[in-house]
C-alpha cells in the first residue's frame, strides 16, 4: 500500500486514536509492507481499538475473528454448506441429472460458508483482519493461521486454493496469556502496546470527554497512571478511566478530593482485593496526582 | 545501511536474541520504507526483530551503541559509558562501538537470568540448542536433595512450561468428555434440515463439575525446593479448578500464591520454624474447614518430620474422609520414610496415594496422575 509515516499519522489523529511514535511507525510498516500485525500488550491499552481505528483510518470494513478456546477450522476458515447441498443433491436427482454432473458442482464457491478467515481474503477490496486474542485459541489453530498469514491464501481441499484479491490489513493481538508459536510470531511485525503516560491519557479524556474541566482531567490521568504502579490484579484499563472521567462530570465533581475517589473508585478498579488495596493508597495517590 | 543493519542482526544473535533470516530481510525493507531517522529507526528495527517483549531493553542498549547518535556522540558516549562502567572505548566508531557495548553487557550482574544463561552458551546455535535439551534433560532427574540456587532458578522455566502443558491437558480432557451418548431426538430434528439424513448426529451435552484443589506445601528448609516447584507447576493449572487454595506450611498455615515463579506468602511464614504437621493440621481442621469439600482434591507434600511434635493422624484421617481426595508427595527416597522423627506411616492409611518423588519427573509423573 502507497502511504507515507505522515499520512499515517494525521489519519490515527483523525480517526481519534492518540498514540506514539512506536505505534505509527509499526503501524506504517504493516501497511507498507503487507505483513500482519501482532499488537501485545495489557488488557485495556488500546489493542483491538487500534484495528477499528485503522478500518476507520481507510475507510473499509472491519472483519473480525474472536478467538476463544476451542476455535477450529469450520468457524474461522470456511466450512461447506450441507444443507444446501443435499438440497441440490435431491432437486438433481428428481430431474434425473446423473452423479457426475452433480458431484461436479456441488462443491463450488455456492456452496462454500464463508467465515472471517476466508471473508477477508475473498472481499474484493483490502479491508482490515482483526484476529483478536490469538492467545485465548488452541496452540494447533495458529497453524491454520501461518498460511493465511503469510501467502494471503486459503486453501480448500475439493476446490483448490484461493487466493486474496486484495491483500488484508491484518492485525492480531494477544495479552501473553501464552507464548504464541515462532512460526506464526516471525511472520509478524511486532507492537507493544503499554498504557499511556499521564500527559497522553489526558489527552485521550479530553477528546474523548470534553466536558470534564481540565485541571480534573489532568489529576484523573495522573491518578490512574498511579493506580496502574500498584500490584493491582488487574490495572485499569483506558476505557475504565474514560468510564470515570464520564462518571465524575454526571456527578459534577469540580474537585478531586479523597471522599469522592473513595465513592467512585469502584468504576476503575474491579476486583475486591484491589479496591481495598487501592482505598488504603488514595490519599497518597492523590497527593501524588496533585502534585505537578 | 543494508551492511549496518546486518551487523546489527549479527549483534543481536551474538546477544542471544534468535533473528531469523526472512526477519533480516523485513528489516531492511523496512528500512527502506521508513528511512533513517534515528527514532523512526529504532522502532522499524524493533517491530521487525524484536518479537518478545523482554528483550526490548536490551534491543535498545544494542541498537544505542550500534547507532550512535550523530553531532552528540560525545553524549552518547557517556550514556554507553554508564552502561560500560567507564569503558573509555565506547566513543569510537559503531563496529567497535558495538563491540564495546558487547563486552560491557557481558560482566553486568543482576541482568535477567536466562539471558545470562544464555550468553553462556556456546555461540552456535544447534550446540546451543542441544546443550539446553541436554541440561533440562539432567535437571529433571537430578534429586531434590542436591538443588542449588542455581538449579531452582532454572527448574523454575522449566515447571512454568510443564504447568502450561498440564492446564492444556485438563482442558482438553475436559472436552473429550464433555461428549456425550447421542441425543436422539436432536439428531432426527436436526436431519431434517438435511432431507432426513442425519448427517450431523447431535450429543447431550455433559458437564462435568471441576474438583475443588487445595494444596499444602512444606516450606522448610529441606523439602522447599520441592515445594517451591511443585506449586509453580500447579499455579498455572489453578485456575482450571474450580476453586484453588494454595498453602505453604512450616509450623503454621499461610495462603500463598506463584508470582512470576516464585511463592508469595499472603501472610506470616516463619521460615526457620520447627515443622509441626500436627499443629497445621489442627489449624487447617479448625479454621479452613470450608476449604474442604466433597469434591477436593487434597494434595500435601512434605516429609512428616514433626520435630517428635504429636502427628495428630486422628485429624489426617477427618480430613481425608471429608475430602475427595487426599493425595501425600513425598520429595524424600523411599528408604528413608519412617527413619528418624519421620511419621510418614501414621498419615499414609489416611491417604488415598503416596508418591515417592525425588526428583522433577517423578514429582510431574505423580502430578499428571493425581489431576
Amino acid at each position: 500500500m502507497d502511504v507515507t509515516r505522515e499520512q499515517v499519522r494525521d489519519g490515527l489523529r483523525a480517526a481519534r486514536y492518540i498514540t506514539n511514535a512506536r505505534v505509527e511507525t509499526a503501524v506504517f510498516l504493516a501497511l507498507v509492507l503487507e505483513k500482519p500485525l501482532l499488537a501485545e500488550g495489557p488488557a485495556g491499552a488500546g489493542k483491538t481499538e487500534l484495528a477499528k481505528v485503522l478500518a476507520e483510518m481507510l475507510q473499509t470494513d472491519l472483519v473480525r475473528l474472536q478467538c476463544y478456546e476451542g476455535l477450529d477450522e469450520a468457524r474461522a476458515l470456511f466450512e461447506w454448506n450441507y444443507q444446501k447441498q443435499l438440497l441440490r443433491i435431491q432437486a438433481d436427482r428428481a430431474e434425473g441429472r446423473g452423479w457426475d454432473e452433480v458431484s461436479h458442482h456441488i462443491f463450488s464457491r455456492e456452496f462454500l460458508l464463508e467465515r472471517p478467515l476466508s471473508r477477508a481474503i475473498t472481499a474484493p477490496r483490502t479491508v482490515v483482519l482483526l484476529i483478536d486474542e490469538v492467545d485465548k485459541a488452541d496452540p494447533e489453530f495458529e497453524a491454520f493461521l501461518l498460511e493465511v498469514l503469510s501467502d494471503f491464501q486459503v486453501s480448500v481441499p475439493e476446490l483448490g486454493t484461493i487466493r486474496a484479491q486484495q491483500r488484508p490489513v491484518v492485525v492480531l493481538t494477544s495479552n501473553r496469556t501464552r507464548e504464541l508459536s515462532e512460526a506464526l510470531v516471525r511472520r509478524c511485525l511486532h507492537l507493544f502496546v503499554d498504557f499511556p503516560g499521564p500527559d497522553t491519557e489526558a489527552e485521550i479524556v479530553a477528546l474523548k470527554v470534553p466536558e470534564l474541566d481540565e485541571r480534573l482531567r489532568v489529576q484523573v490521568a495522573r491518578f490512574v497512571a498511579g493506580l496502574r504502579k500498584l500490584d493491582l490484579r488487574k490495572a485499569p484499563s483506558i476505557a475504565e478511566t474514560l468510564d470515570w472521567a464520564r462518571g465524575l462530570c454526571a456527578l459534577g465533581v469540580h474537585e478531586l478530593d479523597a471522599a469522592t475517589v473513595r465513592q467512585t473508585l469502584a468504576l476503575i478498579v474491579k476486583h475486591e482485593e484491589d479496591l481495598r488495596k487501592a482505598e488504603s493508597k488514595v490519599s497518597t495517590l492523590l497527593a501524588a496526582a496533585a502534585r505537578s | 545501511m543494508r551492511a549496518r543493519i546486518l551487523d546489527f542482526v549479527q549483534t543481536l544473535r551474538a546477544e542471544g536474541v534468535d533473528v531469523s533470516v526472512a526477519e533480516t530481510m523485513d528489516a531492511a525493507r523496512a528500512v527502506a520504507a521508513a528511512g533513517v531517522e534515528r527514532e523512526v529507526l529504532r522502532e522499524s528495527l524493533a517491530a521487525c526483530l524484536v518479537k518478545n517483549e523482554d528483550d526490548r531493553p536490551l534491543f535498545d542498549r544494542l541498537f544505542d551503541a550500534a547507532f550512535p547518535l550523530v553531532g552528540a556522540a560525545r553524549e552518547a558516549g557517556k550514556r554507553r559509558k554508564r552502561v560500560a562502567g567507564g569503558d573509555g572505548a565506547a566513543t569510537r566508531a559503531s563496529g567497535q562501538g558495538t563491540a564495546a557495548g558487547r563486552g560491557s553487557l557481558r560482566e553486568e550482574p543482576g541482568d535477567i537470568p536466562r539471558r545470562a544463561r544464555r550468553r553462556e552458551m556456546p555461540r552456535d546455535a544447534s550446540e546451543a540448542r542441544r546443550g539446553r535439551v541436554a541440561r533440562r534433560l539432567a535437571l529433571i532427574r537430578l534429586p531434590f536433595r542436591e538443588f542449588t540456587a542455581r538449579d531452582v532458578q532454572e527448574a523454575r522455566d522449566v515447571v512454568r512450561e510443564l504447568g502450561r502443558g498440564l492446564r492444556a491437558r485438563l482442558a482438553r480432557r475436559e472436552r473429550q468428555a464433555r461428549r456425550g451418548r447421542l441425543d436422539f431426538r436432536r439428531t432426527i430434528r436436526s436431519s431434517l434440515a438435511m432431507g432426513g439424513v442425519p448427517a450431523r448426529p447431535r450429543f447431550r451435552a455433559r458437564r462435568p463439575g471441576r474438583p475443588d484443589l487445595v494444596v499444602l506445601c512444606d516450606l522448610s528448609g529441606s523439602v522447599a525446593a520441592a515445594s517451591e516447584l511443585l506449586l509453580g507447576l500447579i499455579a498455572p493449572a489453578a485456575g482450571w479448578f474450580r476453586r484453588s487454595h494454595l498453602f505453604a506450611y512450616v509450623d503454621r498455615l499461610c495462603a500463598v500464591s506463584i508470582e512470576d515463579g516464585h511463592v508469595a506468602p499472603e501472610g506470616v511464614l516463619d521460615l526457620h520454624a520447627r515443622s509441626d504437621f500436627g499443629r497445621v493440621l489442627d489449624e487447617l481442621w479448625h479454621t479452613h474447614r470450608d476449604v474442604l469439600t466433597r469434591s477436593t482434591l487434597l494434595l500435601v507434600l512434605g516429609d512428616a518430620r514433626n520435630n517428635r511434635r504429636p502427628p495428630r493422624a486422628e485429624l489426617l484421617r477427618a480430613v481425608g474422609d471429608r475430602v475427595e481426595r487426599l493425595v501425600w508427595i513425598v520429595p524424600e527416597p523411599r528408604a528413608r520414610w519412617d527413619t528418624g522423627d519421620s511419621v510418614l506411616s501414621r498419615y499414609a492409611p489416611a491417604c488415598d496415594a503416596v508418591f515417592e518423588c525425588v526428583d522433577l519427573s517423578a514429582l510431574v509423573a505423580a502430578v499428571r496422575q493425581t489431576l
